[in-house]
């Protein structure tokens, strides 16, 4: 103990540790501040597990279009911890937007933003701007559906501001969304965004010691106490809380990981995180040339009034019921934005769930298997096994090359004779996209298994069936619900039969009898 | 300000708290973020059955070295690996394979035809056609494959 005592003498003598202890812990509060004042140590707990939590997962993480998906994978399935991992790096973003507001929402309630306390404030709302910058950045990096296509539309909005084609090239890297913009949101996440995050705490607390703790609205007898143990005790407490909260989110909850990003998808129906949703419904009601209503000029407005909040209400007086502009302009704001959220929420559609086998993957399982492939594509071979093969090349490329292997160049040549059909080199591509997911392929029925096969090979030509496949016939992805067995048998066999202007061409002599049989009893269970 | 015995008590009970709170906050990070950073040293690899040869092309003495294309996972990646083994007739029909990396400092070695000897071209390690250390600074013998034959095929474990 004495050596010890020692030590801190020694490291005191060199470095004053113990007066910036006692500097930072012995801070006197007023008597009166209650648990309200701890949502700035919640907001720097969960700001410490998103640094701690972003460094470790960056350790896994690699930033390009070909690796950010499988990296992410890996992460979530391979790493001991590390679905964990990156469920508090998830998680602890929503947790965080929802502690910067009520910080800001108690000190709006409270006046704590007054005279002489104006750049503290100011301080703080660059800090939630940060911070939905650092939402907004990560959003993009694991490389998914949701992400690519959630980025799009936020590259889309900067695109209809102000210098919006100069804006956009800039966040994009160029003029399209890829390697570039995926490295360049990366730096700012990780580089950019935590410079600024850091800079600003310190000077946002930095000013709050300046300037002492607001304190209760009126003064409240009693002498002062130190900030430790006191106050610190209820930060602490909600702390623990909070992490406790956070811990059991990412323990039972799955982060999301969608299907790997895929440029060529029209199908897909982007939508933001629940904290953009509001910003994102509002573009609703402001259509064509009034677009910039939404994206630049309302949020604009409400930034600015934020940042002048201080100037705009200098009296002195902090009771929330004496200042009913400041106290009516928030809650009516906050009310719009609960209202948008919820909005936007109910209009999400239902994304597909992203391990589920479309009749597509589970035909370019079958197909993968055919001897053209596994010569290759085989342990030992020249090639990885299909199943392990990662998409390093885009699906176009994929389909040539499941089309015809020796071509270097999709398009150069016509796939020779026997190749396989563009729509089994398409089931192939989505084979490998299942697999890239991670999930197990299914057990299916022989009537699922023929009739995939048959929509492999033919069918998705034409017909779009769960997101998947051309779009020149109609969709067969609820066909049950509106063709039975019956007359779908009869239609497929020969369309001209059942309406002799009919379009599509006769599948009687291509298909088996059990073929047809199948799949028409597959689509009309398909309601 | 707060010198009552009664009040030291209660900071010091206060403290014990706060710091206890701190502790299980950093206990419970530090073991996940402990075991990621660990993780890839539980990781198992996942090992194969390669065709290496048929014993019919296995030469009666010489080792016959062989180069096999193992799929290996690489983190998140999955790669093809070049990996350069010789095969080795023992006995009747039994055969070894040897990996071809040095035990001293990991270089390729290669079997000289002359000298029957088995050579590190870095720093002169020397090794005999079954891999035993003859001489130079290599620690351990040439490190064994699992091998199998069914039929006339061989088969290694990489």
């Amino acid at each position: 103990m004495s050596r010890l005592t020692g030590i801190v003498d020694w490291l005191d003598s060199r470095t004053g540790i113990r007066t910036a202890r006692k500097h930072l812990l012995d801070e006197p509060i007023p008597a009166g501040v209650g648990w309200w004042f701890v949502t700035g140590s919640v907001l720097i707990l969960l700001l410490t597990v998103q640094l701690v939590t972003g460094i470790f997962l960056s350790m896994y993480y690699v930033p390009s279009p070909e690796s950010a998906y499988d990296s992410v994978r890996y992460i979530m399935e391979r790493v001991t911890f590390g679905r964990v991992l990156r469920g508090l790096h998830f998680f602890g973003a929503s947790f965080i937007v929802i502690a910067a507001v009520i910080h800001m929402l108690r000190v709006v309630a409270l006046g704590s933003y007054k005279k002489p306390r104006e750049v503290t404030w100011i301080t703080g709302v660059v800090l939630l701007l940060v911070i939905l910058g650092f939402a907004l950045s990560g959003y993009l990096l694991p490389w998914d559906q949701k992400a690519y296509w959630a980025t799009t539309v936020s590259i889309n909005i900067a695109k209809s501001g102000p210098m919006g084609k100069w804006v956009s090239g800039l966040m994009m890297g160029g003029t399209t969304l890829g390697s570039l913009t995926l490295l360049r949101w990366y730096t700012a996440h990780v580089f950019l965004l935590p410079g600024a995050l850091i800079s600003f705490v310190v000077a946002h607390l930095y000013l709050m010691r300046r300037h002492g703790i607001s304190g209760a609205l009126k003064p409240v007898a009693g002498e002062d106490k130190p900030f430790y143990p006191y106050h610190a005790f209820k930060d602490t407490v909600v702390c623990a809380a909070v992490f406790a909260v956070l811990i059991t989110f990412a323990i039972v909850f799955r982060p999301p990981l969608d299907a790997v990003a895929d440029p060529t998808d029209s199908t897909y129906v982007p939508r933001p995180e629940w904290y953009f949703l509001s910003l994102f419904q509002m573009l609703k009601y402001f259509p064509g040339p009034l677009e910039p209503v939404a994206t630049m000029v309302i949020p604009g407005l409400v930034v600015g009034l934020l940042l002048l909040l201080p100037f705009l209400d200098s009296h002195p007086d902090r009771h929330p019921f004496t200042r009913p502009l400041v106290t009516g302009g928030f809650a009516i704001i906050g009310t719009a934005i609960c209202v948008l959220t919820y909005l936007g929420y109910k209009d999400t559609p239902a994304h597909a769930d992203p391990s589920r086998w479309t009749p597509m993957a589970i035909a370019g399982h079958e197909f993968s298997r055919d001897e053209r492939c596994v010569t290759c594509h085989t342990q030992g071979g020249v090639a990885n096994p299909i199943s392990n093969i990662k998409m390093t090349h885009g699906p176009e490329w994929l389909i040539a090359h499941a089309r015809d292997p020796q071509v270097i160049a999709p398009g150069t040549r016509t796939p020779p004779e026997g190749a396989f059909s563009e729509s089994a080199g398409r089931s192939i591509v989505s084979y490998m996209a299942k697999v890239r997911t991670g999930a197990a392929y299914p057990s299916i029925s022989n009537e699922a298994r023929t009739a995939s096969l048959v929509i492999g090979r033919y069918c998705a030509s034409c017909h779009m069936i769960e997101g998947e496949g051309g779009m020149a016939g109609p969709d067969l992805t609820h066909e049950g619900a509106k063709h039975d067995a019956k007359w779908l048998k009869e239609w497929i066999a020969d369309p001209s039969t059942v309406d002799p202007a009919a379009n599509m061409p006769p599948f009687g002599d291509r298909l088996s009898a059990d073929e047809l049989t199948q799949l028409s009893s597959y689509l009309a269970s398909r309601k | 300000m707060h010198s009552s015995s009664g009040d030291t008590g209660r900071r010091r009970f206060l403290a014990r708290v706060i710091t206890a709170i701190h502790a299980a906050i950093a206990a419970t990070l530090g073991v996940i973020l402990g075991g990621t950073v660990l993780s890839p040293l539980f990781g198992k690899q996942e090992e194969n059955w390669l065709p290496a040869g048929t014993l019919a092309n296995l030469p009666e003495h010489d080792p016959l070295p062989v180069t096999l294309r193992v799929a290996r996972e690489d983190g998140y990646n999955e790669i093809i690996e070049r990996r350069s083994i010789f095969l080795v007739r023992s006995g009747e029909s039994g055969v070894i394979a040897i990996d071809s990396t040095c035990t001293h400092l990991g270089c390729r070695v290669s079997w000289d035809v002359d000298e029957q000897l088995i050579k590190c071209p870095c720093h002169g390690g020397i090794y005999d056609r079954m891999g035993t250390v003859k001489s130079g600074p290599p620690p351990a013998p040439l490190a064994r494959l699992t091998t199998k034959v069914e039929g006339d095929q061989i088969l290694v474990q990489v």
